[in-house]
């Protein structure tokens, strides 16, 4: 058994690295994180540079870890262009491949997924956006919140109540996915500015009022979108896992940059060799359990628990290597790099899921097999 | 425990910071603390808050400063830590070791700021020397480094000074907290005087001032705690996930729970810290539980305490710039360990 990835995946994680070294420059990196602007150009580049292949995700994977370790704001911005297509990739007709996924995956586009409103992140099922049968189609009508590319995307992957829930305890049945372009009239989107961290990240709030979706805009089997964003879900998160991997690498890259550049009497202090021992251990893990759930994704045999096991502990890294960084570097650590890192750090524990969420969905399959054991 | 005088005293702070703080916070980050607000402040007598009244100080006696910090705190960091700079940092000093009145009169009046640029936080030296009467140097870490009054920690042979001076530059930057207080870097290239020099054994001194006013710093840690751990409380009270208000999840109440009362020890410990080991601790314990509190809040708000339209973040940038400015672990708890433990504590 082996616990290496293969030549290929390691090729391309060595490029992604040399790429983001290079092209995501301290300039840019602040250009961007101050002025909150979309790094489209960069998108371009990512592009170009072939790193963008959900035919083969470990490649995204690598790139996504490599990219978030320069900087986690361009990096997650270039790749999650793309955001979304493995719904069309599993649940899409032929034409609507076509049309939107692509023209995607060929950089002409840009796609979002439209899932959370103001009044329901967590909730899903919760969502009162609304999609409404007329003849020939549907009309939409809601609000959505904090929709990552929602002011650069062609196009959303959007979650609405096509149905009321047939009781309480199915509030997710009668949720319908549609693909919405955003030029379309009645969409409006905002861009939310004054974020943490993320800054190169576009952010959106979003309204719909009566929105025409044709009919062959829905993904899908109508009324079982729920089942379609989760399993999306369970696709995404293995990203943002490898996203905080690359972010507690990147700030573990900086701690090291600074004792290398100190005497070595301060590295020689055993208080600092075991921080550094505990944040390279903590990092390794998680690494790992994100690749097994990563493995276990990209060979169609999920394994939701682990997934949400490997996102949730990832984040958690993320953040305490952080703040153990700031423990060793001190008052040093302003303007630097770390505290960019430690601002887009904390986003991991909230989207795609919250850390929370994360818990109950690996609490409910551990009580799950508890009951079947029974 | 506070006494009537000291409650007081809180409570018509924290009446000026409803009708002055409260509703500003969001500019005073975006616009720095503006020349107005100064004004008021220092009508408030709190630039030379501790000063003796014969010297025309408010008299205010330590506890009580530090319950005022927390207050102000608890409405804006950047107000808290700003006063603590002029009072604690500048006028405590210069009241301590010069005969500069009219600076300190100026200080305390509003009309003046001042800051103090030392490296007794950092792991090493910075490189800021006096030669002669050569002043010169550069520290990247300067809390308003545009203040008309530097007071500048520089070394010379084995000692180091403390020198009352302008810079000959600065340069501001975005720091991570504290954002109505301007940061960056001072440079000093420079002829002094000799009655520039205040000290000539600045380490000695300003190792014991931080020392003796770290229950100061563990008051601002404290008033953004309980700031952050308010306001998330009251949004687990409006906020509805699957049906049911967000306090109604027990994970969510537990920590807000726990951070509740462990906030609540601390400022018992607070009124109570009066020796160095004491006020140490509180230091360290408070500026743990602002960075806790200030992330469990951010988690609570979810995607909304992304944002900084909601005030949450702030707390999580606040709480570790506070942690960069006025603490070392490291140092601290070498200190701590020698004291408690063994001269030969914390060697290897
Ligand atoms: C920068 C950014 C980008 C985003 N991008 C997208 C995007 O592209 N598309 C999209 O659809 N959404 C996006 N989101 C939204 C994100 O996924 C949500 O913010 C997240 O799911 C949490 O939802 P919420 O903010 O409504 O918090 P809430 O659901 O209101 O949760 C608030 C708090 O309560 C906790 N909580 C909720 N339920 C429970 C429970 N049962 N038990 C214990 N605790 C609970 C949560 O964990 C959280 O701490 C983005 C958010 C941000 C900040």
């Amino acid at each position: 058994m082996s616990f290496e990835l293969p030549n290929e995946i390691e090729e391309t994680r060595k490029r992604a690295r040399e790429f983001a070294l290079k092209e995501f420059t301290s300039e840019l990196i602040d250009h961007y994180d101050e002025t909150e602007e979309y790094p489209n150009e960069i998108r371009k580049k990512v592009f170009d540079a072939g790193f963008i292949t959900i035919e083969n995700p470990w490649n995204m994977l690598v790139a996504m870890e490599e990219f978030c370790r320069v900087d986690p704001g361009i990096g997650l911005s270039a790749l999650a262009s793309v955001f979304g297509s493995e719904i069309l990739l599993l649940y899409g007709t032929e034409e609507q491949k076509e049309k939107y996924l692509y023209p995607t995956l060929k950089g002409e586009k840009i796609s979002a997924v439209a899932v959370t409103e103001p009044g329901a992140g967590s909730d899903v099922a919760g969502i009162t956006s609304k999609l409404e049968k007329i003849e020939g189609g549907w009309i939409l009508n809601g609000h959505k919140m904090f929709i990552t590319n929602g002011t650069v995307a062609d196009h959303y992957y959007l979650l609405a109540r096509s149905a009321p829930p047939p009781s309480k305890e199915k509030r997710h049945h009668g949720l319908t996915l549609a693909i919405v372009e955003r030029k379309w009239k009645g969409v409006n989107p905002v861009k939310l500015k004054g974020k943490l961290g993320m800054r190169a990240t576009d952010t959106a709030e979003i309204t719909f009022e009566n929105v025409n979706v044709p009919n062959e805009n829905i993904v899908g089997e109508e009324g079982k979108g729920f089942y379609i964003i989760m399993t999306f879900f369970n696709i995404s998160r293995v990203y943002v896992a490898a996203q905080s991997v690359g972010t507690a690498q990147g700030i573990l890259d900086l701690v090291f940059e600074y004792l290398s550049n100190k005497p070595a009497s301060f590295r020689e202090m055993e208080y600092v060799q075991f921080a550094l021992a505990e944040m390279n251990t903590l990092v390794e893990v998680a690494r790992n359990i994100t690749y097994k759930a990563a493995a276990k994704v990209f060979s169609f045999n999920p394994d939701p628990a682990l997934t949400s096991m490997a996102k949730y502990y990832a984040a958690e890294v993320a953040n305490q290597v952080a703040n153990m960084a700031f423990k060793i570097v001190g008052m040093e650590a302003s303007g630097t790099k770390l505290e960019k890192l430690y601002r887009d750090a904390k986003i991991t524990e909230i989207w795609e899921g919250t850390s929370e969420i994360e818990k109950l969905v690996i609490a409910r399959m551990i009580l799950k097999k508890i009951q079947e054991a029974k | 425990m506070a006494s009537e005088e000291q409650k007081l005293l809180v409570s018509m702070i924290e009446q000026f910071a409803k009708t002055e703080l409260e509703n500003a916070t969001q500019k005073i980050e975006k616009e720095r603390i503006s020349k107005d607000l100064r004004k008021k402040l220092a009508e408030l007598g709190l630039f030379s808050a501790t000063l003796p009244q014969s010297e025309g100080g408010s008299g205010i006696d330590k506890k009580s400063f530090s319950l005022i910090l927390m207050t102000l705190a608890k409405y804006s960091a950047s107000v808290a830590y700003f006063t603590y700079l002029q009072n604690t940092l500048v006028n405590e000093l210069l009241y301590k070791l010069s005969n500069k009145k009219e600076v300190i009169a100026k200080i305390g009046s509003g009309e003046l700021t001042g800051t103090l640029v030392h490296d007794l936080n950092l792991n090493f030296q910075h490189e800021i020397f006096i030669k002669g009467l050569e002043l010169y140097g550069t520290s990247n870490f300067v809390t308003l480094p545009d203040a008309d009054v530097h007071l500048v920690m520089a070394r010379s042979e084995g000692s180091s000074y403390l020198v009352i001076t302008k810079p000959t530059s600065t340069a501001l930057r975005k720091p991570l907290g504290f954002r109505g207080i301007s940061f960056g870097t001072s440079i000093y290239k420079e002829k002094i005087e000799n009655e520039q020099i205040i000290s000539k054994e600045a380490e000695n001194i300003l190792q014991n001032h931080f020392l003796e006013t770290g229950d100061q710093i563990a008051a601002i840690a404290l008033g953004i705690s309980e700031a952050a751990i308010e306001k998330a409380i009251e949004y687990s009270k409006e906020r509805k996930a699957f049906e049911s208000y967000l306090y109604e999840f027990q994970p969510i109440s537990a920590v807000l729970s726990d951070m509740k009362g462990r906030i609540e020890d601390m400022k018992k410990a607070l009124t109570l810290a009066e020796s160095i080991q004491d006020k140490m601790f509180l230091k360290l314990n408070s500026l743990e539980i602002a960075r806790l509190a200030s992330r469990v809040a951010l988690q609570i708000y979810g995607g909304y305490g992304y944002l900084e339209d909601l005030g949450v973040e702030r707390y999580y940038r606040d709480s570790m710039h506070l942690t960069m400015l006025a603490s070392n672990y490291i140092k601290e708890i070498k200190i701590l360990s020698k004291e408690i433990i063994s001269p030969e504590a914390f060697k290897i």
